[in-house]
């Protein structure tokens, strides 16, 4: 059996208690950290993104020494314009906590030992080349992760896609990001936002479907009470399933049952055409309509396959599927009143008003997940608010470079940096780059993450390297999975920072750089390339994702593909990659130009960035000579599509008789790996909670602290009670953080997942509660 | 929630024409002018306005040095929240500004209250948290440098240049007059009001330029 770090946490956390009570004792320290012994008190100021979230703050990281000591937000950088969040500005403290991972290790007899990195590394090499002889290709899977810089993802997938020629490359944007692509390809064709953040400051109406930007992106969100203040002509609506501190910030806030939101979607549509607020030249010249297949399934059993078929309908056909959404049947469906649905419709119909609508993982994490994308580009699509400044559909990201390397790399199974494996075309245009053989590059793309780690639990992969993230913490329906690789011949490399519930599973630990301890990108939601030097050194001998992947590269005798020397190798993978991006659609700007600026947005054409795409005024690559020209599709046109309302994979029913709401808080990034280190973050939200309704809790018998055991189908975790904390939950409801890796939150949940997109739906299961 | 729209729309006019009447009205930049240049300067005007001089020249000595870094991880890093807050979801603007626009007494807590240098910035927990509990989860081996010494003059007896950036903290009056103030940091000759007529910023934890002449 694999040892357990939950003792050493608690041996951990007796030591620090003491430490941390000298430390604020008055008299002993002047304040509250170490002071630098022998610096000159000097600090110089370096730019790099934010490590954390994917509003893609620029800060400006104070060195004294060879140590990170201050942050401040970068007023160059037009995402923040110099503000961050409490995370941001506490960001390097992540680099220092005393339990980093400095040595590699290998796994001995069930033990865990210190080797020298570079013995690490032909272990990992020894191991794939064994495991490819033995069970084949498909037998090895990569991992990754949207917080990985996008030399990281582009190595990979050049060594697992190019070389391996193996489709076997996930990223855990799959849980975050793969229906907001697909909702984008199906819409649009091409992926990615066709505004920026620069819609902030043009809008009139904000709408927050199922998004706390408040806590989950709370500069964007600052920015947008900052402009309601000084312009007196700007409301914010806050349309979600539980209450937050955004409905509180909200002019009006409207509840909806879990998973209705697709029918709201339609109901407002329904209105629009209904008070003919529809801009009809908009919609004559730029917009066709289309369905797809319904009921379709949710993916919980394994080799569950999905292929959408697309079909054009008229504008009357779909007028006609609008007939089941009338504000008064959604009202019994949504529990939203007809009243709300009609003043929603009327923001988005009034002609006088910019609307944006944002969104995040209330839309993403949805076993509909594409399709509430495509009924919300409608709303915009039939008033033809879109592409322009304060028009905007809004997708926003969770992870610093969920944009930047997994979707614009393609580091997901289907995908190559420049479209998909499926395409001839593609993978021609790959395998030149790379220097392959066109043969190499598998036209047939293997397993989506979910998939993928059900492959390992079957034995159908054996090996998996993982990188930059915490699976045996996110992964829905976590027992089955953890059970999964801890099974006899499974091995599993992780390239970590700090311990984590993953590490505690692997058979080879990687010591990894992190962040500003080596050289990278990132890429934001708004489309921005975020360049970054190494700032400060990797403590011991931690490596860079990117080094690692080309140590083992070249050990697989892939020399030829992976050549760059140790200096230069961020310059030059960065020139290669652009190569995969070239023209007016996507052009990316060259390396020298990302050295100098906070970011730059692509698509960056004769040295400037494009902020609307779509619109001629602002993007180049519109040709047609109209107001518009949505290129991405091959008529020319954005797509409308009829899709409907289907229930949730599991909704509450007599025995599980409450829905389970997972997600963050302002405080934390994900599992808290890195910011339960930073003291001041850890300090002010130190374990997580089921948030409960009072009325739920009065009920239950449970006052505020007392512990409630959580139970689904799956597994069952028992943790305190919130009632009246952060958020309050509707009756019928819970809410759980995922931060905290001693409450697992996700052996409860649920490995349903939308069939298009296959991202899990992280929002939506039946639990019962127990007074614990 | 907060106030309907149009309720806010009423409000906004009528508080627009009442500051509008007394003649303190913000300063009206010209169209592509942004209300923050000069590093937000004119907000140490208005602030010198809106401070009756009772208030300006009074000293609690409630706050020291030791106390204002105690609360923060690095010199200029934005502080924690050092009272108890609401365990219910507070986020509305009145709650942290109701006493942190301004400033004054605060019963409940015994105290003289600091004013923000940036109450246009209102999503207060945005970058203030209070501390839930002492304990690390993992011990740190966290540095930072040495706060900045203070009343650094160039020559002796020259006004001190203003150590830290202007970012965030543009504002003088708030953090360095009137009785919510850190004792050490307080001016006694807030009433001169042109802070920046006298002090500049040079900011003491920056290399310093040299002025080199080339011809
Ligand atoms: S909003 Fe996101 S990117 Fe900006 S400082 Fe906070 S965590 Fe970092």
């Amino acid at each position: 059996m694999k040892f357990n770090r939950r003792s050493f946490i608690k041996g951990a956390a007796t030591s620090s208690a003491i430490a941390a009570a000298s430390a604020i004792f008055p008299g002993i320290s002047f304040a509250d950290w170490t002071k630098q012994e022998g610096a000159s008190g000097m600090i110089t100021w370096k730019k790099a993104p934010c490590r954390f979230c994917g509003t893609g703050c620029g800060v400006l990281i104070g060195v004294s020494g060879d140590r990170a000591v201050a942050v401040k937000g970068d007023p160059n950088c037009s995402v923040n314009k110099g503000l961050c969040c409490v995370k941001g500005y506490h960001s390097v403290q992540a680099l220092y906590g005393k339990d980093r991972l400095t040595k590699a290790q290998v796994r001995r007899n069930g033990a865990m030992v210190e080797v020298p990195i570079k013995e690490a590394l032909d272990i990992i090499a020894a191991r794939m080349k064994e495991t490819i002889a033995r069970h084949g290709k498909d037998a090895v899977a990569m991992y990754g992760s949207g917080q990985w810089t996008i030399p990281d993802g582009y190595v990979a997938s050049k060594l697992f896609k190019g070389c391996l020629g193996t489709n076997n490359l996930e990223a855990n944007a799959r849980l975050c990001m793969a229906s907001a692509v697909t909702g984008f390809m199906t819409s649009f064709g091409l992926d990615e936002p066709m505004g920026c953040y620069e819609d902030i400051d043009h809008a009139n109406v904000f709408v927050t479907w199922g998004n706390n930007m408040a806590e989950m992106h709370p500069v964007l969100f600052s920015r947008m009470l900052a402009n309601r203040k000084r312009r007196n002509n700007v409301e914010i609506i806050d349309l979600a399933t539980r209450t937050t501190r955004t409905s509180q910030a909200a002019d009006k806030a409207i509840l909806f049952r879990p998973q209705t939101d697709l029918a709201v979607a339609n109901a407002i549509c329904y209105e629009i055409i209904h008070n003919k607020w529809v801009n009809q030249d908009f919609l004559n010249n730029h917009v066709s309509f289309h369905k797809g297949k319904t009921n379709i399934g949710y993916g919980t059993e394994d080799h569950f396959a999905f292929t959408d078929t697309e079909e054009a309908i008229s504008f009357a056909d779909y007028q006609k599927f609008l007939e089941d959404y009338t504000p008064e049947k959604v009202e019994k469906i949504s529990g939203v009143s007809a009243r709300d649905i009609k003043y929603l419709a009327s923001l988005y119909g009034d002609p006088t008003k910019k609307v944006t609508s944002f969104w995040c993982m209330g839309m993403n994490q949805h076993t509909r997940g594409t399709w509430i994308q495509n009924l919300v580009y409608n709303i915009h699509l039939l008033t033809g608010k879109i592409s322009t400044p304060g028009n905007s559909p809004f997708s926003l990201t969770g992870q610093p470079s969920a944009c930047g390397t997994v979707r614009e790399v393609g580091t997901l199974t289907h995908a190559l940096p420049h479209g998909v494996v499926t395409n001839d075309h593609d993978r021609e245009m790959a395998a030149k780059i790379w220097e392959v053989p066109v043969s190499n590059i598998d036209p047939k793309p293997t397993y989506h993450t979910v998939e993928m780690f059900r492959a390992l639990d079957r034995g159908d992969i054996k090996f998996m390297w993982i990188q930059v993230t915490n699976p045996m913490v996110t992964m829905p329906n976590l027992n089955r999975y953890r059970n999964g690789v801890l099974k006899d011949d499974r091995f599993i490399v992780v390239s970590e920072v700090y311990p984590t519930p993953t590490t505690d599973i692997a058979d080879v630990i990687l010591p990894a750089a992190m962040w500003v301890e080596q050289e990278g990108m990132f890429g934001n939601s708004e489309r921005r390339t975020q360049h970054f030097a190494r700032i400060v050194p990797p403590p011991g001998e931690a490596m860079s994702d990117t080094w690692q992947l080309i140590e083992v590269a070249r050990r697989l005798g892939f020399e030829k593909q992976f050549p760059w020397s140790e200096d230069e190798h961020i310059g030059k993978i960065w020139e290669e990659y652009r190569r995969f991006h070239e023209g007016p659609k996507h052009n990316m700007a060259p390396y020298t130009v990302l050295l100098e600026r906070p970011g730059v947005m692509w698509p960056f054409v004769d040295g400037k960035e494009t902020r609307w795409r779509f619109n001629p005024k602002h993007d180049p690559a519109c040709t047609n000579g109209k107001d518009f020209d949505f290129y991405g599709k091959k008529d020319n046109k954005a797509w409308i599509w009829a899709r409907p309302y289907e229930p949730a994979a599991e909704a509450p029913d007599a025995e599980y008789n409450f829905w389970l709401n997972t997600g963050r808080v302002i405080e934390h990034f994900h599992t808290g790996s890195m910011t339960r280190r930073i003291p001041i973050l850890h300090q002010a939200m130190p374990s997580s909670y089921v948030e409960l309704n009072p009325e739920d809790a009065a009920d239950l018998g449970v006052v505020n602290g007392e512990m409630v055991k959580i139970i689904s189908r799956r597994g069952a975790v028992t943790m305190p009670a919130s009632i009246n904390g952060r958020g309050v939950p509707p009756r019928g409801m819970v809410f759980v953080p995922f931060f905290d890796d001693s409450y697992l939150i996700n052996e409860v949940t649920l490995d349903a997942f939308c069939p298009i997109s296959k991202q899990p739906d992280y929002k939506k299961c039946a639990v019962r509660l127990e007074k614990a | 929630m907060m106030t309907k729209a149009a309720d806010k729309i009423g409000t906004g006019t009528l508080y627009l024409a009442a500051l509008c009447l007394l003649g303190v009205g913000p300063a009206m930049a010209a169209p592509d002018i942004p209300p923050d240049f000069d590093a937000g300067g004119e907000k140490i005007y208005q602030s010198y306005n809106a401070t009756p001089p009772d208030y300006m020249a009074a000293d609690s000595g409630n706050r020291n040095l030791m106390g204002f870094y105690e609360l923060r991880q690095y010199p200029g890093s934005p502080p924690r929240i050092p009272h108890a807050v609401a365990q219910s979801f507070s986020d509305q603007p009145d709650n942290c500004l109701s006493c942190h626009a301004k400033g004054g007494y605060n019963a409940e807590l015994d105290s003289f209250v600091p004013v923000t240098p940036h109450p246009e910035n209102e999503l207060c927990y945005q970058c203030h948290v209070p501390q839930r509990r002492q304990e690390l989860l993992v011990e740190t081996n966290w540095q930072s440098i040495k706060p900045p010494p203070l009343g650094r003059s160039f020559l002796a007896g020259a006004p001190p240049p203003i150590p830290h950036s202007l970012q965030l903290r543009d504002n003088c009056m708030a953090c360095h007059t009137g009785a919510g103030a850190v004792t050490e940091l307080r001016v006694e000759h807030a009433a001169r009001g042109n802070c920046r007529q006298c002090h500049v910023p040079v900011i003491s934890t920056e290399p310093r330029l040299e002025y080199v002449r080339t011809p």
